[in-house]
């Protein structure tokens, strides 16, 4: 089921929590609302889900009008950022919760409902835990419980509020490759909040950046971080470099001369270039105009502090790369730069 | 405001740390005193009501228990109890949905004029009843013509009972329902329950012994309140007399062993209250309010 | 208030939503139900039950003008009714501030056998009715009776019929009051504090007053002002063991009692706003100096 938001703007007393948001979700794609904490991304989420009501705007559900339904008539299956499990109930009468509290003629038989809840259980690998209470259960297991029972109403959308904001970091990575196949396998249309730029990037069909209550982009995750349209998408999106410079006839110039950078035009003036630290090339050179002023090895790879007339850059490589070119810190090189947004100041 | 939801009781001894601790006479010399206070203040007369009630025999206990007047007290005293606790169960509960569950303007004064009763001396609680409904009061002349007798008479019981009992079950329910949230709440609206499936299938579970606990102390004072309905009760015997009030006319009269035998009653309804509610602080600490701090 | 409600309510349902936006926002809208219904439950049940008959007392004693009112609260036997309440009520209360921080210390900081049931006994003055406390502490201190009738013969002092009968009772009464403010406090004090002021080489006597002492204090301010107030109120525990002599045992309350005996219902009401009006005040004042106390320790 496609998702149409149109204008939706809505306001906390003075905060805008959302500014006029135009938002497309197509039908069975996975996407991801990505931003920091008071973008409007769980507002937007919560709107869809009808949690909340906004002060201006329409939103379509599978093309008909939904702002004026109650949750309860959306089909929506939402799962909860602390998960709301029902603490009192067991992970079996949790899951059934949807399905029991169905008007009599739509409620399924008991019989049909214990089905329905053991295929689901199935599905998220907790069947041996059906009589377990929330509190008896693990993070990533009540997270699951949380999937399953939105599931259970077979919602047209999915709808997940920080999904994984409340695991540490291993059950994470674990959940997050076992949530892509399970979307994989249902292709249920689903939105999830997320500030984690890492999770959006690697679970998302499409990421929506979010800022201030507005859009800031919206793309496929190459997209989004290989060529952000503003500014803060560059900042927020991975590690940067944020370089002062001035751009003269399609060349910003950096510290003062010490570098030049080929624009593609259109900026004029005082501006800011933006560039990541893998696009950042370093060659030893025994006059060149920069400093190695440290070298830290992570894992495989290498982060290099620059210093570059007073400028402290910061460019990155792996290790075999590193040990080709041989510098230690205190080396003098020269550096080029591969890739590079400039934006006005 | 009484203190009696903030208590602490569940919580384990932290770990004795030996910087931290004093010498041993010093231990003993301090638990010594706080415990002969407590036997003096607080035990004694609890064993002293029993050692009356029961020192002319266990015979004269019955009789005094048995005999019409008393048997009316309890009867009068089970049924303003009857009336007072749902009626504050009822407002406590909706009380705490709308102050817990929503944010609105005036809150804080709300939460403040619940609280109101417990700063009341029992005394004023009855007075402003006798003021509004007694012959002389703002609707007597009224009330007399109608028929109606509230003041000297069951109605008044129950309103001077309600009043100084109002505020026990939502002062334990408003703050265990702003600490649970409104999530599982949201979460069963948008699985398709209705407001009341979701009241009753999701609410309730969570409340019901942070409700028992405050249930049960407004049980306690509603049945031993004195102060209050003394004022409104008109003292008169087998008819609108509850326990305590049957009591004082008893122990007046120089009636001590009826007087200590129904007081007896009343004692171990406060020792059932405090075994009841220390159990369900040891058992469900975590699902009520007042164990919080 | 209550149509204000329901008319945010109606609103929430509508999606033509820009009708809300320029109605005074009285309630942040919520996807919960039962809003108005519960609201305006509350707000009538309150009206009804706590108000209106509050109400009614200040508009009693308000019927008397402002020259019968201070006249019907100063006669002598007011006033003296005034000093017996209020001063033995501090004195109950400033017993219980050093026994109940006692009580509560213990229970905290120490292990003894019967811990638990000492700890729950506390609450007995909550819970046992006040009227049964009275004759019990009437029979225990009268001149016949088992505490009394030692303290007469060996020191000759009386305590039934006497101000200290009183004051034992208003202490019986408020005891837990302080305990349960104290003891929470005591127990999430971390003890990191203290150990470093051991470290340092401060003896336990000067980790307490420094750092023990100050941190209590608030909790203890507030548990001797719930208790103080809880004693200028209370009737039942008093009025057996207190003789009622007027102007030398009798209490506010009672006085109010008598008052409507006599059918001097503007007289009693005029006690009545009095007294809640000196209980305010002095709420009043005990809470700025907690608030004082607690920034000061904050900083």
């Amino acid at each position: 089921m496609a998702i149409q938001v149109s204008g939706i703007t809505k306001r906390f007393n003075d905060f805008t929590a959302l500014d006029s948001v135009d938002l497309e979700v197509r039908s069975g794609e996975l996407l991801a609302l990505l931003g920091p904490s008071g973008s409007g991304k769980t507002t937007l989420l919560r709107i869809m889900a009808g949690l909340e009501s906004p002060d201006a705007g329409g939103l379509l559900l599978n093309g008909e009008e939904a702002l004026g339904l109650k949750p309860r008539d959306r089909q929506v299956g939402f799962v909860f950022q602390h998960y709301a499990l029902f603490r009192h109930m067991s992970v079996f009468e949790n899951v059934a919760f949807g399905l029991k509290v169905r008007p009599r003629g739509q409620r399924p038989s008991s019989a049909e409902i214990r089905r329905r809840v053991a295929e689901l259980l199935e599905l998220v690998q907790l069947s041996p835990f059906a009589g377990r209470y929330p509190a008896q259960l693990s993070g990533g297991q009540r997270q699951r419980v949380a999937l399953a029972r939105a599931l259970a109403i077979e919602p047209k959308v999915l709808l997940l509020d920080e999904p994984f904001g409340a695991l540490d970091a291993k059950v994470r990575k674990e959940l997050r490759r076992w949530l892509r196949k399970l979307h994989d396998d249902i292709h249920i249309t689903s939105v999830f909040v997320t500030h984690d730029q890492e999770e959006a990037l690697e679970l998302a069909d499409r990421v929506v950046v979010m800022n201030q209550g507005r859009i800031e982009q919206i793309g496929t995750p190459a997209e989004v971080y290989d060529h952000p349209a503003s500014a803060f998408v560059y900042e927020f999106l991975g590690q940067v470099n944020r370089l002062d410079c001035t751009v003269e006839g399609g060349i910003a110039h950096v510290g003062g001369g010490a570098l030049a950078i080929a624009t593609d035009g259109g900026v004029q003036g005082p501006a800011v270039a933006y560039v990541r630290p893998h696009d950042l090339g370093v060659t030893p050179a025994a006059g060149g105009p920069a400093r190695i002023s440290g070298i830290h090895v992570v894992g495989p790879d290498a982060r290099i502090d620059i210093d570059l007339a007073g400028l402290a850059l910061e460019a990155e490589m792996d290790r075999e790369r590193l040990a080709t070119l041989g510098i230690v810190a205190g080396d003098r090189c020269s550096v080029h730069i591969d890739r590079a947004r400039v934006f006005a100041r | 405001m009484p203190a009696d939801t903030v208590t602490g009781t569940s919580v384990p001894m932290p770990p004795v740390r030996s910087a931290l601790s004093e010498p041993g006479w010093v231990r003993i010399l301090l638990i010594g005193g706080a415990l002969l206070f407590l036997a003096l203040f607080l035990l004694l007369p609890l064993v002293a009501v029993f050692a009356e009630a029961l020192h002319r025999g266990f015979d004269a206990y019955w009789t005094a228990l048995t005999e019409p007047d008393a048997v009316a007290a309890i009867e009068l005293t089970l049924i303003v109890a009857a009336i007072s606790v749902p009626a504050n169960l009822l407002f406590g509960v909706a009380a705490s949905w709308c102050v817990a569950k929503f944010d609105f303007r005036g809150k804080n004064l709300l939460i403040t004029l619940i609280d109101l009763p417990f700063s009341v001396s029992p005394v004023i609680s009855g007075l402003i009843y006798v003021l509004l409904f007694g012959l002389n009061g703002l609707f007597g002349t009224y009330l007399r013509d109608m028929g109606i007798q509230i003041i000297f008479a069951v109605p008044g019981l129950v309103l001077a009972t309600i009043f100084v009992t109002f505020p026990f079950v939502a002062r334990e329910l408003i703050p265990l329902m702003q600490e649970q949230g409104s999530d599982e709440e949201e979460a069963a609206l948008v699985l398709g329950a209705s407001g009341w499936q979701t009241f009753w299938r999701v609410t309730i579970p969570n409340i019901k012994w942070g409700l028992l606990y405050g249930v049960l102390l407004c049980n306690a004072r509603a049945m031993g309140e004195f102060g209050a309905v003394s004022v409104v009760s008109g003292h008169i015997r087998g008819e609108t007399n509850t326990m305590p009030l049957h009591v004082e006319i008893l122990y007046n009269e120089y009636n001590f062993v009826a007087a200590f035998a129904v007081a007896s009653l009343l004692a171990m309804l406060a020792l059932v209250t405090l075994v009841v509610k220390t159990a369900l602080e040891w058992r469900f600490g975590d699902e009520l309010a007042a164990t919080r701090h | 208030m209550v149509a204000a409600g329901s008319g945010a309510v109606a609103a929430g349902r509508e999606s033509a939503v820009t009708v809300r936006a320029s109605l005074p926002l009285f309630r942040k809208p919520s996807v919960l139900p039962g809003f108005g219904l519960t609201l305006g439950f509350t707000l009538s049940y309150l009206g009804f039950i706590v108000l209106l008959p509050l109400a009614a007392l200040i508009l009693k004693s308000s019927g008397l003008g402002w020259s019968g009112f201070w006249a019907a609260v100063t006669t002598p036997r007011v006033l003296a009714a005034f000093q017996v309440s209020f001063g033995l009520s501090l004195a109950a209360a400033l017993t219980n501030a050093i026994f109940g921080f006692l009580v509560a210390w213990v229970l905290v900081r120490y292990d003894f056998p019967g811990k638990r049931l000492v700890d729950a006994l506390v609450d007995l003055p909550f819970a046992l009715p006040t009227a049964v406390a009275g004759i019990a502490l009437s029979a225990l201190y009268a001149p016949n009776g088992w505490i009394g009738r030692p303290l007469d013969e060996l020191f000759g002092l009386k305590v039934a019929f006497t101000p200290l009968g009183i004051a034992i009772a208003l202490t019986f009464i408020g005891l837990p009051f302080v305990v349960r403010t104290v003891q929470p406090i005591l127990q999430d004090l971390p003890p990191e504090e203290e150990e470093a002021a051991a470290s340092l080489g401060a003896s336990r006597l000067q980790a307490f007053s420094g750092i023990i002492l100050p941190a209590i204090l608030p909790a203890l301010v507030t548990g001797f002002a719930l208790s103080f107030a809880r004693g200028v109120g209370e009737y039942g525990s008093v009025i057996f063991i207190a003789g009622n002599m007027p102007g030398l045992t009798e209490i506010l309350p009672l006085l109010i009692v008598i008052k409507l005996e006599q059918y001097d219902y503007a007289g009693a009401a005029a006690v009545g706003t009095a007294m809640l009006g000196v209980s305010f005040v002095m709420l009043l004042i005990l809470n700025l100096l907690q608030q004082w106390m607690r920034s000061r320790h904050a900083r």
